[in-house]
């Protein structure tokens, strides 16, 4: 079914307040998600895949920062998705970045990484160049860069497989993340390595995604989005007999 | 900003503070001014020479089946597709939980095609209930007006002119429940328009579809008469035609608008402020004294024709009789002194009521178009709440107490402080109030009041510091990561004026009518008349320009123009001009 952005942001919005989100968080996990289905990048699909891990979160757990410095901040992710972990971690980023012109955050241990996109978008928006680099599985092993030009609204992506995998292979479920005020960072593949180019999305093919999705509406899920139909009415309050007086007017 | 080229700049005008200006009650007594949506839309219309005829008029004998109008600006071409259907009287309700209309419809982008109209009339009727199609800009619904519709039909059928009672109260034959924009239920996000020539300013595609209505309205119960006695039966008089408006019923689903989108707010309100300003620091001369009377005058007779059901509305409106009588006395003998217009309001701030200064203030504004209608496109923004994370802690708390001195000042605690809570219904998802301790639900509160969140997150701020005196603002939300809105709103917000309501809207006296008034009257709405303290109803487009005059293309754009505080006709002879009214 087609839906437009707007219901797309709010109906989402509702769904992680339903299960447990606060206000402010709800409203960035939606933006994330909402900002990735416009470009075409497969918000939902990214969501849906972890929801039952992300439904079974325990709220109360909170990312915490391992070290930090200057420069510097590894971040631990408790295993959170980024919906619930990321954003303050970024904005930590943001700050160093603004701070001393480059900065390096670390998230250890997260989950549903592609939808840290949404967020890196908006630190974009604010004026930062950003990076962000992750390892997607080890075999074969696979990395992904995602690269934002300050003030722009879509990103450079590349996904590629490596061929030679190094002896170090440790599972590795973080993402590392480069702000830079001044200079950007986009994906340029350079590399004297073996690899396999998986895919590559350009700036003006994702811009081109977006005018189309606010021209025909968000192609969604039937069944997704009845679950997050069905989340979001945990927001809601039954209906008793009072509540009528603030329905409108009886004639 | 004011335009640096115009004249008014030189005489640097002075907003007034937002203490003053944002407080409840002061915005609840506002009324439409010429930088109103439904005022900017018709001068738009008229500028650009827009022109709107009837594609298809199927009706029955009943007024029941398909309309169609075509819009056509120097941009674009839109169409009004309008569905009318069979309403039992006992499922006719203004209720937002209702589910039958007696018409609903639709603003459409570009043409109807025949796939298109299939689909339209598949979930246009259906509302909240249909998935509506991406190219519709706005879907509305709107129920006869009971009291008026039948009455009129049966009058013009008999030949005869419709009495002018059926139109001072209320003054419209249909009443619209909700007009939905904004990417509801499927239509076109807000986003696609705002690159669009046509409705780029607030609220406008929403207001076009209303206008058009007002003119289905009149053909139809034109239509209904003809079809009931084709020998006898008559056109509505013109100078009824223009007085003739659209009602609406709004309740507490407008509310929360106002709280969640203070930047749009803060945008509307300094818009409204400036111009004042502009007005304000104008030398005054005779021509501009005569309009003010002239307006004043047409104001006063507005407030004495216009008959609520609210006591106290009735009330409130009687004294603006009252006191506009003795601003007129006063400016008819006061020397044209250059302050004479900050001599107005100083004396109606300390003296009137607020409806009065208020609407001296709407008055102002209306004298000086060439100054202040460069604002109308300043009413629209690009809402953006960002953190900024390396602001150091302590600068947010002194934030704090420079510009939401006015929440840090109440007092939470008390059982009339903390009264109300704000929830959403199960049904229809509106926004409802609760009275905590006693209603449930109030674990799922709305956080829609925000001063005291402000206070909670200064008493948060304000122990973090004292363990971390030096931290920066990311470090206190990465410890308490439930205060990231509230604090990105504070940041966000302190940069501007007017965005914040001054108001514990949590407070037993808190009046949620104020709220809607504050919005209906930045769309264009008169005649407010509430019901209670959660809903009113209100009157568009009444004494607006007819479609066949826009269509006439009018040479006198200031006359086209001119059309606030409509006025009932004493002639049903060719429209007067509202001077020869008086």
């Amino acid at each position: 079914m087609k839906v437009s952005f707007n219901e797309l942001q709010a109906v989402s919005r509702k769904a992680f307040m339903g299960i447990g989100f606060s206000e402010g968080h709800a409203e960035d996990a939606a933006d994330m998600v909402t900002w990735m289905e416009s470009y075409d990048l497969h918000g939902l699909d990214a969501l849906n895949k972890g929801l039952e891990h992300l439904i079974a979160d325990n709220p109360a757990t909170l990312p915490t920062i391992v070290y930090q410095d200057g420069d510097v901040a590894v971040v631990n992710g408790q295993d959170l998705s980024v919906l619930r972990s990321c954003n303050l971690a970024l904005e930590l980023a943001f700050a160093k970045g603004r701070a001393r012109g480059l900065s390096v955050i670390k998230i250890q241990r997260c989950r549903q990484r592609q939808l840290i996109m949404g967020y890196l978008a908006r630190l974009a928006g604010r004026g930062m160049n950003v990076t962000a680099f992750w390892r997607n599985a080890q075999q074969p092993l696979t990395e992904q860069v995602v690269g934002f030009r300050a003030n722009s609204t879509a990103p450079s992506i590349r996904v590629y497989s490596v061929e030679e995998v190094p002896e170090e292979n440790e599972p590795n479920n973080g993402i590392t993340i480069i702000m830079a005020n001044h200079v950007d960072l986009l994906p340029t593949m350079r590399s004297d390595f073996r690899y396999d180019l998986l895919a590559k999305h350009e700036e003006a093919d994702l811009l081109a995604a977006r005018e189309h999705a606010m021209t025909n509406g968000i192609e969604v899920d039937d069944g997704v989005w009845e679950q997050l139909n069905k989340l979001a009415k945990a927001t809601l309050v039954e209906s008793f007999d009072a509540s009528h007086l603030g329905a409108g007017p009886a004639d | 900003m004011i335009d640096l080229a115009s004249p008014a700049a030189l005489a640097t005008p002075v907003t007034r503070a937002p203490g003053l200006v944002m407080d409840l009650e002061r915005l609840g007594s506002f009324n439409a001014t010429r930088l109103s949506f439904a005022r900017t839309l018709i001068r738009v219309m008229g500028r650009q020479r827009w022109q709107i005829s009837c594609d298809l008029f199927d009706l029955n004998t009943h007024g029941h089946g398909e309309v169609i109008y075509r819009v056509q600006t120097p941009n674009g071409r839109y169409h009004v597709v309008i569905f009318s259907q069979p309403l039992d009287d006992a499922l006719r309700s203004d209720r937002v939980i209702a589910d039958a209309w007696d018409i609903t419809f639709g603003l459409v982008e570009g043409d109807v095609e025949e796939a298109l109209m299939q689909s339209l009339a598949e979930n246009i009727p259906l509302q909240e209930a249909g998935r509506q199609h991406p190219r519709l800009l706005v879907i509305s619904r709107a129920n006869k007006s009971v009291r008026n519709f039948e009455t009129v039909v049966t009058d013009l059928a008999t030949g005869v002119q419709p009495s002018l009672e059926s139109f001072t109260e209320g003054g419209y034959l249909y009443r619209t429940t909700a007009v939905y924009g904004n990417g509801k239920f499927g239509i076109a996000d807000y986003g696609r328009l705002r690159t669009n020539p046509d409705f780029r300013h607030p609220f406008s595609a929403q207001m076009t579809a209303v206008y058009v209505l007002r003119q289905f309205s009149i053909d139809q119960v034109e239509f209904l008469a003809r079809s009931r006695a084709p020998e006898t039966a008559i056109a509505l008089a013109q100078p009824l035609k223009r007085y003739v408006g659209i009602g609406n019923s709004t309740g507490l689903g407008m509310a929360p608008f106002l709280i969640n989108h203070p930047q749009l707010i803060d945008q509307w309100v300094h818009a409204r402020e400036q111009a004042l300003a502009i007005a304000k620091s104008q030398p005054p001369d005779e021509l501009a004294r005569d309009r003010l009377l002239i307006l004043g005058r047409r104001a006063q007779q507005f407030f004495k024709e216009t008959t609520v059901e609210d006591a106290d509305q009735q009330g409130r409106n009687q004294m603006v009789v009252a006191e506009l009588e003795g601003i007129i006395d006063w400016l008819e003998q006061i020397p044209l002194d250059l302050d004479l217009w900050q001599q107005l309001t100083d004396w109606a701030e300390a003296a009137l009521s607020l409806e009065s200064q208020e609407l001296i203030n709407g008055l102002l504004i209306e004298l000086y178009p060439q100054y202040v209608d460069f604002l109308e496109d300043a009413m629209a923004v690009e809402e953006r709440m960002e953190l900024t994370p390396d602001m150091p802690l302590v600068q947010l708390k002194q934030l704090i107490e420079t510009h939401f001195d006015w929440a840090l000042a109440e007092d939470f605690d008390t059982p009339e402080a903390s009264h109300w809570f704000w929830y959403r219904s199960i049904e229809k998802e509106e926004p409802r109030l609760g009275v905590r301790g006693i209603d449930p639900g109030a674990e799922k509160e709305l956080s829609l009041a925000v001063a005291p969140r402000v206070k909670r997150t200064y008493g948060k701020i304000s122990e973090y510091l004292e363990q971390n005196p030096r931290s920066l603002t990311v470090e206190f939300l990465m410890a308490e990561p439930s205060f990231v809105d509230i604090v990105r709103r504070i940041q966000t917000m302190a940069a501007t004026a007017y965005g914040e309501i001054r108001a514990n809207l949590w407070h037993r006296d808190m009046r949620p009518i104020h709220l809607l008034r504050t919005k209906l009257s930045f769309l264009g709405a008169n005649r407010f008349d509430p019901r209670g303290d959660r809903w009113v109803r209100v009157t568009f487009f009444q004494g607006a320009p007819l479609i066949e005059e826009l269509n006439n293309e009018p040479a006198d754009l200031t006359a086209f123009d001119d059309w606030s505080f409509p006025l009932a006709p004493t002639s049903l002879e060719q429209q007067e001009t509202y001077e020869s009214l008086l």
